[in-house]
């Protein structure tokens, strides 16, 4: 498989056999689980609810405190911060979103920056060039107060608030999921459109699988507490590691692997041949987008080549046949 | 036709004595509702920080709130520290005040929504940045609605500190019932109604003036 070459990889996030147990119960919510999210992904965390994804989440900017175990934010034990200084770090995005309702838009987005006192005048430039960067008109919106907007357009601001004093790391815990579907696909995917400019650390909840596999660069699968499977969604597909992974991805694995494998990861360097053949039918995708994309193209343009692009520049091909040695290897193992 | 035009003649022929009972009317209502407001506002939000004392504070304001207007008057008369006069009326007063106002700014506090808190916590804001910035905005309303329930409340039942030794509105109405004139009686409650109407307009003005538009919509 091919991986986008980043820069040096370093650990953002690191969790050590963290443990917690809430009052009152014997069973743990969260059983020692460790894993580490390089800087500049977006990890996923998915399962069934009460598997623990929400608290891993709270966990890491200290809303829950850790029964045992250890958590690392760039190097530095979390527990040993100010957990108010902490959280100012972290942008934060829920489902609720929780914008505060006295306030506009443009308060709402400025909260973080006023808490970290800039000067005024700054917060204002930095509200008005927020809101332009997630789709929204500044000047309409900024004067607005939430009950005015539409879900998607709060889901929007929420993003925005969370992105204020540019924290390296984002927490989101179902951030699109109370939108409707056709909103839900924009935002995912302007939000995968902004991560490629912006590349934060992304700790992402959801109990839709579809939504993981889109949205993430690693996923981890949870259930009971207990850390399942952690992997890109291509190893996810391709080598669930045990039934309860199976059912969660469902029976249509291979179907799946093209409708959410971005192109991106199947991506071949161009070769003069191929360089060729796109040229001339022009036929191009964006690199995040599903093969299943790349497919609708080739069949319109009965090609058996696409180029890929990230922004402008094409960065490799993507083939037919490639994509066919794709799902026979799923296949083959099913 | 005629009740009206004798209530307007002895409202006319006794202006300067009304006067005088207005304002001293007018004064021991500021003096309760500045004292009420600043001590139960404060208790409504300490035992909405406290929650497990909340229970019993409220039960305790809901007591004294049952508590006859007129016995409670009697009973601070006989102690000697108040004894007749503007000391016990204004204590009496601020003690039914704390129902509404404690219970209103428990309940406006208590009633912002959880998503909200949690993503303040989530974005760093401290208990006291949370609790001015949030909690209090958002409770405003309630808390509003329970000051104006206070101003009139206060207002009525200041009438009856005219028996132990309060000259205001409530001793035009005293006498009209103890010489069976109901011009005076009338007088004197028109004068009342008036001032708790006017008092619940101007609190009205001024809650919409601190209350932020995004709170304000209803639907």
């Amino acid at each position: 498989m091919v991986k986008i070459i980043k820069g040096a990889v370093h650990d953002m996030i690191r969790l050590e056999k963290v443990y917690k147990t809430f009052p009152n119960t014997t069973v743990p919510a969260v059983d020692k689980i460790s894993f580490t999210i390089e800087k500049g992904n977006i990890c996923v965390f998915v399962g069934p609810s009460g598997c623990g994804k929400t608290t891993i989440l709270r966990m890491i900017n200290r809303l829950v405190e850790p029964t045992g175990g250890s958590i690392y934010i760039d190097g530095e034990n979390i527990m040993e911060t100010d957990a108010d200084q902490l959280r100012r770090r972290i942008g934060y995005v829920i489902q609720q979103i929780g914008l505060l309702p006295h306030r506009t838009i443009g308060q709402n987005v400025g909260l973080v920056p006023r808490l970290l006192k800039w000067p005024e005048d700054r917060i204002n430039k930095r509200v008005m060039e927020l809101l332009e960067i997630v789709g929204l008109d500044p000047r309409e919106t900024a004067r607005k107060y939430p009950y005015q907007l539409s879900g998607g357009q709060m889901q929007r601001a929420g993003v925005a608030r969370a992105l204020a004093v540019d924290p390296p790391i984002m927490l989101m815990d179902e951030p699109f999921g109370a939108v409707d579907p056709i909103v839900r696909g924009h935002l995912q995917d302007e939000f995968l459109r902004l991560q490629q400019e912006v590349k934060k650390t992304i700790c992402f909840v959801t109990h839709d699988i579809n939504e993981a596999l889109k949205m993430g660069d690693y996923i981890v699968v949870l259930n009971a507490g207990k850390l399942v499977q952690k992997g890109t969604p291509l190893e996810m597909l391709s080598d669930p590691a045990n039934d309860f992974v199976k059912d969660l991805i469902g029976d249509d694995r291979g179907v799946k692997l093209l409708d959410l494998t971005r192109a991106e990861s199947l991506l071949q360097a161009s070769t003069s041949e191929t360089d060729k053949a796109v040229r001339e039918c022009s036929c191009y995708i964006d690199a995040v987008q599903p093969v299943k994309m790349a497919l609708e193209v080739m069949m319109k343009n009965n090609s058996d080549v696409v180029g890929i692009r990230r922004g402008s520049e094409v960065v490799g091909t993507l083939s037919w046949t490639e994509i066919k040695q794709h799902i026979n290897k799923i296949s083959g193992d099913q | 036709m005629e009740v009206i035009l004798n209530v307007i003649n002895f409202i006319l022929n006794n202006s300067s004595r009304i006067l005088e009972y207005t304002i001293n009317h007018f004064s021991l209502v500021f003096t309760v509702l500045g004292f009420s407001l600043v001590l139960w506002i404060t208790v409504g939000l300490l035992i909405s920080k406290y929650d497990r004392y909340a229970g019993s504070v409220i039960g305790l304001a809901n007591i004294i709130f049952v508590i006859p207007s007129i016995s409670l008057f009697g009973i601070f008369v006989t102690i000697p520290q108040l004894g007749l006069g503007r000391k016990s009326a204004a204590l009496a007063l601020i003690l039914y005040a704390m129902m509404p106002l404690v219970r209103n700014v428990y309940r406006g506090v208590k009633s912002v929504d959880q998503s909200v808190l949690e993503s303040g916590r989530g974005m760093g804001m401290s208990d006291t940045e949370i609790l001015f910035q949030i909690q209090i905005p958002m409770a405003w309303p309630v808390v509003f609605a329970g000051i104006r329930v206070t101003a009139v409340m206060i207002t009525g039942m200041a009438t009856v500190a005219t028996f132990i030794g309060e000259r205001n509105l409530g001793r035009l109405i005293h006498h009209g019932i103890t010489r069976g004139n109901e011009d005076i009686i009338i007088a004197g409650a028109v004068v009342v109604s008036l001032i708790a109407l006017m008092l619940d307009f101007i609190l009205g003005k001024v809650e919409k003036k601190l209350t932020s538009p995004g709170l304000r919509q209803s639907g």
